[in-house]
């Protein structure tokens, strides 16, 4: 009998020795061409992933007033690009698979993702420097489509009634099967805020060749943006102002070729983080898009910008060039000329109508012909505010920032109406309307169950 | 060679010193002094004797061939009152029943044997298992045996009518042991083989189909699984499958996944087999088992979802003579049919090609700075058309080609009768403690493709010995397979021009027109001497080809058992399986792959060749190594009450079981390949270099290197158990957790096991059961969960490396979000079975019903996109099935002639009752390409498109849109409306089965196999204009019943030929609904004849057994639905040809 214990015994010590090593055997990878993530390698290349992470919604820049397109052209556009330009009340009549909602998610997943997978890479005095930039892109990038999402689809923030209006869904984990809800405003602008408050202390300060990285300064910027949109003017003066300190540098553009139909490179001088506008059929191309005849005509003709943003086309129509992207996608991303604007209309807001205005004349003597350009001058905060509100909007057309702009200014003053004229008829957007919130793509609603934006 | 070298050495160790003194002797009244001279001069024994013993030897008649010293002495010692032992050489005689010299303990035993009704049966032989020693019983069933050895002891009890039966003696005073009457012979002891035990079939309720040796060998061919065909109930052989949406060749009972592994797990032995099957040799199996329910395939969890199918290899008896078998046979194989293929003849061809031409179909080609290849047709009208020949000359050079078809140069010259040889050499023996089989098989079959093959050589050494009184076991093996396999013929042309002359007048390989236009190949190579012979010529390219694929495996078994007290051992089994295939596509510097290719590459200005000169070398290699450990106990036990009217026995087993399999695959191109000196230029892979018959076009050179590696790894947990009551009542339960690397967190921590219950009756036990007319009769029920496994998905987050990205930096995109909660799929089965058997078991067979159901099979679904996904793949569709399996087996004359005749029926329909996805288009569903599951439909559904028929004026094939019918092709095939398409049936058999009915007459046995396939449907080739205008595409004979003029359409259904045919009207024609067809037919598919001499019934014979076998295959349909002409198991027109073989086989 005390053999057969011994066997025994030793057969047990088999299954222990099975047992020990099982968790290791049972994690091995089972195929070598797919990536599960988990080095810090493995994440910077999912954050490489421009293609995926470098785009923002289009929608609402195809729902503001820097463009109009002709109405052959409108006819053949896809249904909710069709909508969304007359601001429909329903822009997608059942049809899903909406890039503007899903995209922003995508990149959601690819920062929570990281973010969850960073839990288990441990930091060591050698790694710190790159696990913090990670960590700072993921938050940064979670941020970013948060926000671009919240400009879309809920109604811009009123401190107000933030607590009670409806945000996005705010999806924290890679797990597919959580079952989450629409947040409020409120708790939507304090996770992003939260994200790029942790992220701008994690990432470097540098800007580099890589554009699509996030950066402290771009990190600053994008704070300033964001609190821009919620109408917080001193705090968005005071990360125009942090991001500037960190990088200021303006192009002269009498340097640019005004004959080129791309006069900026991809990497240029101001910009400070890529991003472009997703794909749709209207701002895919921005060749379709026929500046507003008002708008053009506000360029003096000195204004270097009227030939390097602008071009006539055959029809002889005004065209927007190729941007700060170099490409047919118009540029979203953050360049040092939006800091220059943000933190002079901080300063008018705040009274300050000197430094106001002298941020405005920095940037704007780098944008006419050498000699030629004579500082603006105000003499009231209220005068400063209005010529920098008109320069920024001349700064800016098609960059994604106008529609937030008209969103915000219309509740400080409800006074933008944009209107399009289709097929001889009238279509305006009213001033602080429940359409400035775009419904949520139906294939969310259906398998999401989010509550739908109430338009009227 | 060197793994052969070490294979032998291997081998021989291992084989030990097997009893290899062979003796021939034969004498009458042999006493023990003339065994004495025997046994010195042949074997070198001595015999030690005391003359109280030796006087009461008596002499005895012996005749013994070939056989061991110990069979010699056991001829002697049978009739004597003593034995003998032997210790180093010295053979002792001692007197039977005493203790013996050795120390053993031994037992007196003595019992009783009666029937069920507790009558005596009289003259019952009563053996002790693994030993020679034997008994009867008396008139009143009594017997006694002494001096038997007490360790394991085992009886076994047989007699004439009755069910042999094991008992565990375990010092009963009295033993009784009850047989039961055998009315059955498909269910007498059939011992079945799960890869974890071996049980007799008819102590579970199981549902187990066993294929013996004879069955396995009424079929002559190289692959073992190809012998299952037609004999094996529930299994069908698809021969229209699309791998491209994981069909798979051979299904039990149906199917039951979408796209998870579909393939039933092939178990070798103990453990899962990793390698190609075809490495197995037929002649190596002893017999096959085929798991088909819950309760027969559950102990295999997560593997067994789609059956299972056990091989067992043959092994070495204990106690047995050497013996020596060879097997040889040759099968010759037509050449094949190629007229039997449709295509359009060359008249017809070329009709086509100058109605196209006149159209000025081909002016863009022509014109194309591309330089397409343009067919001699066309070449020819171009000359016409540009003057450069008369319109004569034309015609007439026209009319050559008409009278020239590609068919019998192809058939001269590309393909052969086809010749597959076989020879197999075994030996197998064993003495007390040691049993060996050893064998050695050659395979060499030549295709009915000149230059294509496949060589098999086969090496097994299976070894056994046991120590300790047998309490101890341990077997090893080794199995080692080398073989090699060349392809250097497709059999076909591309493009194929049915008008081509491949070989002239004498003999020489002809240019033919390939990639690039023949006039700009010639131009340039007189303009450019530094570029290489452009021109190909296939029948050249044919001697140039060097494509093998060389295969070695090995495998390498060890396992040990011990018995650590009675009735309950433990085993250790280890498996080692590592194999390498290696393939090598050589295209040497004379073939004209390599010389295209480096002539595009050239920049003759420079004189630069991007490709160097030299060979073009592609290799392939898949390299594979699995480790396999089992530990398992067993326990085994029966007893009967105090007044030996109940029995019951235990079986159990449970055991754990690791499991890892890694595979590397490899992939590698070298340009410039030169066998004698492997120095290789550089090749710039980067950059894209003009070509040169089109300098705009700018190309880079293809990279072919790649690797990836595949880890499979399990840990699993299993118990099973059966008890089984009055021997009619049987009870049984498995259970089964398996864990993965490709599974989810969640399943692996919470373990959701597979399970299994069973139960059967032997109704016809029972008292009361007084139906006279059938005498056997018992009802199975089994119900239990089997798995499956999906190798493409992962628990994890997975994510593709991508190109670089903008910025040049090499980026990640996620694949698939994480997915814990990944589980294997399960498939519930409940199977109600039947077996009976009249009187004299005239008709016996089962009948079974079985339902499934596919939970949580593993599917595509729509996400909310909030997750950043659009759509998953994951444990999300569902399916259900149900069917019938019929085995029916009739002697109908039972005398010296005989006649059985065995039926095969099965019926298998699944539907899919979950699927989330629904495709874009209407024409996603008619695409064989396409896995398109539909809700409520079978997962391989042939569906259709409304046919309105032919327009009366223009003969345009109209279909339906809208409510109305329509010529809008875009608009039909492209709808996005399901109801649009007509729903013909399943594509795969519902119905299938055979009818093999076995004459004999005394040696001489003769068997035919009838099968058949129903209850299917299939889409029928026709002529699709749009791929026969672009290629390639040979067209079809449909062609000359097209509609011509207004009329025409109430005769055909041939829509007319347009000359800039739009790829929607081909495709809305190819799969309209007038093309659908009925698969149902019936075919002769073997006859074999075999004569057969036995040793025990011819004396003279100089060996045990003399067998001459012929077979003869494919014969042929006998009956089909369809009046198209098509098979429907071989809907291309390809059909297999009819091989004949005649073998041999020797048993010395």
């Amino acid at each position: 009998m005390k053999v057969n214990f011994l066997y025994l015994f030793s057969l047990l010590l088999c299954w222990g020795i099975c047992s020990c090593k099982k968790t290791e055997f049972l994690d091995e990878k089972p195929n070598s061409n797919v990536v599960i993530p988990t080095t810090l390698e493995d994440f910077q290349q999912l954050l490489d992933d421009e293609a995926t992470l470098s785009l923002t919604p289009a929608l609402g820049e195809l729902s503001a007033d820097n463009f109009y397109i002709m109405p052959n052209y409108w006819q053949v556009l896809g249904k909710k690009e069709k909508n969304a330009y007359i601001w429909a009340v329903d822009i997608y009549e059942g049809e899903g698979k909406v890039a503007d909602w899903n995209t922003p998610y995508e990149q959601v997943l690819y920062a929570n993702v990281v973010l969850d997978g960073l839990k288990n890479v441990a930091i060591t005095g050698s790694n710190q420097q790159q696990w913090n930039n990670i960590k700072g892109a993921a938050l940064f990038i979670r941020a970013y489509a948060f926000f671009n999402l919240a400009q879309v689809f809920a109604l811009p923030y009123k401190a107000e009634t933030a607590t009670t209006d409806l945000g996005i869904p705010l999806k924290l984990t890679p797990n597919i099967e959580e079952i989450i809800k629409r947040a409020t405003l409120e708790e939507t602008y304090t996770q992003i805020l939260n994200d790029l408050l942790a992220a701008k202390d994690l990432l470097s300060d540098a800007v580099t060749a890589y554009l699509n990285r996030p950066n402290k300064p771009a990190a600053n910027a994008l704070l300033a943006r964001v609190y821009l949109s919620m109408r917080n003017y001193e705090q968005a003066g005071v990360y125009a102002d942090n991001c500037l300190k960190l990088y200021n540098a303006l192009i002269d553009y009498n340097t640019k070729d005004p004959a080129s139909s791309r006069p900026f490179e991809r990497t240029n001088a101001e910009t400070m983080y890529q991003s472009k506008f997703s794909e749709t059929n209207v701002v895919k191309s921005i060749s379709n898009c026929i500046v507003d005849t008002l708008l053009y005509n506000q360029y003096a003709v000195n204004d270097l910008r009227r030939s390097l943003f602008f071009t006539t086309n055959s029809a002889g129509k005004i065209n927007f060039k190729n941007g700060y992207n170099s490409s047919a996608f118009g540029f979203t991303g953050f360049a040092t000329d939006e800091m220059y604007l943000t933190r002079a209309e901080c300063r008018a807001r705040a009274g300050y109508v000197a430094d106001a205005m002298n941020d405005l004349n920095t940037l704007l003597k780098q944008r006419w012909k050498t000699g030629t350009f004579v500082p603006y001058t105000a003499l009231t905060a209220n005068e400063a505010l209005d010529t920098i509100l008109i320069e920024r909007r001349k700064e800016m057309p098609l960059r994604g920032v106008r529609w937030t702009d008209i969103r915000r200014l219309n509740l400080e003053k409800p006074s933008i109406t944009p209107a399009r004229i289709l097929n001889d008829q009238l279509y305006t957007l009213p001033a602080n309307s429940s359409r400035y919130a775009l419904p949520i793509p139906p294939d969310a609603i259906l398998m999401g169950h989010y509550i739908q934006n109430d338009r009227k | 060679m060197k793994h052969i070298t070490a294979f032998l050495i291997i081998a021989c160790v291992l084989t030990g010193v097997p009893a290899l003194a062979q003796i021939t002797f034969s004498k009458k009244h042999v006493t023990i002094t003339d065994l004495r001279k025997v046994l010195e001069r042949q074997a070198g024994y001595t015999i030690f004797n005391t003359n109280s013993i030796s006087s009461q030897l008596k002499p005895v008649n012996i005749h013994v061939v070939n056989a061991t010293l110990e069979q010699l002495l056991d001829e002697f010692f049978r009739y004597q009152s003593c034995t003998y032992t032997i210790i180093d050489k010295i053979v002792t005689v001692i007197p039977r029943g005493r203790q013996s010299i050795t120390g053993k303990r031994v037992a007196n035993i003595k019992g009783r044997i009666l029937n069920e009704q507790n009558e005596p049966i009289p003259g019952a032989t009563i053996t002790i298992k693994g030993s020679r020693q034997q008994t009867s019983t008396n008139e009143n069933g009594e017997f006694k045996l002494n001096g038997v050895d007490e360790i394991e002891l085992n009886i076994i009890v047989t007699s004439v009518n009755y069910e042999p039966e094991e008992v565990n003696w375990q010092g009963e005073p009295e033993l009784n042991v009850r047989l039961k009457q055998h009315v059955s012979e498909l269910n007498k002891v059939q011992v079945v083989s799960t890869g974890y035990q071996k049980i007799s079939k008819d102590k579970t309720p199981g549902s187990f189909v066993k294929i013996d040796n004879e069955l396995l060998n009424r079929r002559v061919s190289t692959s073992v699984i190809d012998r299952l065909e037609g004999i094996t109930s529930g299994l069908v052989f698809n021969k229209n499958n699309n791998t491209t949406t994981n069909q798979t060749n051979i299904a039990i009972r149906g199917r039951s996944t979408i796209y998870a592994n579909a393939n039933p797990l092939i178990v070798v032995d103990n453990f899962p087999y990793t390698g190609d099957i075809n490495n197995i040799n037929p002649n190596d199996v002893e017999s096959i088992t085929v798991l088909k329910d819950a309760d027969a395939a559950s102990i295999w969890g997560a593997y067994s979802g789609n059956g299972v199918i056990v091989i067992t290899t043959k092994k070495g008896k204990y106690n047995q003579p050497l013996r020596l078998s060879v097997n040889s046979n040759v099968t010759i194989g037509q050449k094949p049919d190629l007229y039997a293929k449709p295509v359009l003849n060359a008249s017809d061809f070329i009709d086509v090609e100058k109605y196209l031409f006149n159209n000025g179909f081909y002016t863009i080609k022509e014109s194309s700075l591309l330089r397409p290849a343009l067919s001699p047709v066309v070449e020819i009208l171009i000359q016409e058309r540009d003057k450069k020949i008369s319109p004569e000359d034309a015609e007439q050079q026209l009319n050559v080609l008409r009278g020239q078809d590609t068919r019998k140069d192809l058939e001269k010259y590309f393909y052969r009768t086809s010749a597959n040889q076989q020879y197999s050499v075994s030996a197998s023996g064993g003495s007390a403690n040691n049993n060996y089989y050893l064998s050695l098989g050659y395979d060499k079959n030549l295709d009915n493709l000149v230059r294509n093959g496949y060589d098999r050589l086969t090496l097994t050494a299976n070894n056994s010995f046991s120590w300790l009184k047998k309490k101890l076991e341990l077997n090893t093996s080794i199995i080692y397979t080398e073989a090699k396999d060349k392809s250097n013929n497709s059999g076909a042309l591309n493009p194929a021009y049915p008008y081509l002359k491949l070989v002239d007048e004498n003999g020489n390989a002809t240019t033919v027109p390939a990639d690039i236009r023949q006039t700009f190949k010639d131009s340039a190579t007189t303009l450019n001497p530094y570029l290489l012979d452009w021109n190909y010529r296939p029948y050249d390219e044919l001697k140039l080809g060097n494509n093998t694929s060389k295969t070695t495996d090995y495998r390498i078994n060890a396992d040990a058992k011990y018995a650590i007290f009675r009735g309950l051992n433990a085993t250790v089994l280890y498996q080692y399986n590592k194999g390498f295939v290696e393939q090598e596509n050589y295209y040497s510097k004379q073939t004209y792959y390599t010389r295209n290719l480096i002539n595009q590459y050239t920049e003759v200005d420079t004189a630069i060749r991007h490709i160097p000169l030299g060979g073009i070398l592609d290799q392939n290699t898949v390299n594979y190594e699995s480790h396999n450990v089992r530990t398992q106990l067993n326990y085994n036990t029966n007893w009967y009450n105090r007044n030996h009217s109940k029995y019951h026995q235990i079986t159990a087993l449970a055991g754990a079981e690791v499991r890892g399999t890694k595979t590397y695959y490899d992939g590698h191109r070298t340009y410039g390949y030169n066998e004698k000196l492997p120095n290789l230029s550089p090749i710039d892979y980067e950059d894209p270099f003009p070509l040169y018959q089109s300098p705009a076009a700018t190309k880079k050179i293809e990279y072919r290197n790649s690797s990836r590696s595949q880890t499979d790894n399990f840990v699993s947990y299993y118990l099973n158990a059966k008890y089984i009551f009055q021997r009619r009542y049987i009870l049984s339960a498995s259970v089964r957790k398996d864990e993965s690397n490709l599974f989810g967190v969640k399943t692996n921590q919470k373990g959701v096991p597979l399970w299994s219950i069973g139960a059967s009756w032997e109704m016809s036990q029972e008292r009361f059961y007084t139906v006279g007319w059938l005498p056997f009769l018992k009802l199975r029920l089994t119900n239990g969960y089997k798995g499956n496994v999906d190798r493409t998905v992962s628990a994890f987050t997975t994510a593709g490396i991508d190109a670089p990205n903008l910025y040049n930096v090499l980026s990640a995109s996620i694949d698939n979000p994480p997915n814990p909660s990944l589980r294997w799929e399960k498939n519930h089965m409940i199977n109600y079975g039947i077996d009976f058997a009249t009187r004299k078991s005239i008709i016996e067979g089962s009948l079974e019903y079985y339902t499934r159901k596919g939970i949580d099979l593993i599917g595509n679904s729509p996400l909310d996109p909030t997750t950043g996904v659009t759509q998953f793949r994951g444990n999300t569709a569902d399916m259900k099935g149900k069917g019938v399996d019929i085995m029916l087996r009739t002697k109908n004359i039972n005398r010296q002639f005989k006649w059985i005749s065995t039926l095969l029926f099965s019926y298998t329909a699944d539907k899919v009752t979950d699927y989330k996805v629904q495709q874009s288009a209407v024409w996603y569903y008619c695409d064989p390409l396409y896995m398109s599951p539909i809700k409520g439909k079978p997962l391989y559904s042939i569906f259709s498109l409304k046919w309105m028929g032919l327009d009366p004026n223009t003969g345009d094939p109209r279909g339906y849109f809208n409510k109305a019918t329509s010529t809008n092709y875009s608009a039909i095939i492209n709808s996005s409306d399901l109801s649009d398409l007509i729903y013909r049936g399943p594509a795969n058999p519902v119905y299938f089965g055979s009818l093999r009915n076995n004459f004999s007459y005394k040696q001489v046995e003769l068997s035919f196999a009838i099968t058949w396939k129903m209850g299917y449907y299939f889409r029928r080739p026709s002529i699709n204009y749009y791929n026969l205008f672009n290629g390639p595409d040979s067209g079809h004979p449909d062609y000359e019943q097209r509609w011509q003029k207004p009329g025409d359409e109430n005769t055909t259904s041939i829509p007319s030929m347009t000359w800039n045919e739009s790829a929607n009207r081909s495709t809305f024609y190819t799969y309209s609904d007038v093309l659908i067809e009925k698969g149902d037919h019936i075919r002769l598919q073997d006859v074999q004849l075999s004569y057969q001499l036995n040793k025990s019934e011819i004396r003279w014979l100089p060996m045990n057994q003399f067998r001459i076998y012929m077979y003869a295959n494919n014969l042929g349909i006998l009956w089909k639905a369809n009046h198209a002409g098509v098979d429907p198991d071989y809907i291309s027109g390809i059909i297999p040809p009819r091989t004949f073989a005649a073998g041999l086989k020797i048993d010395l």
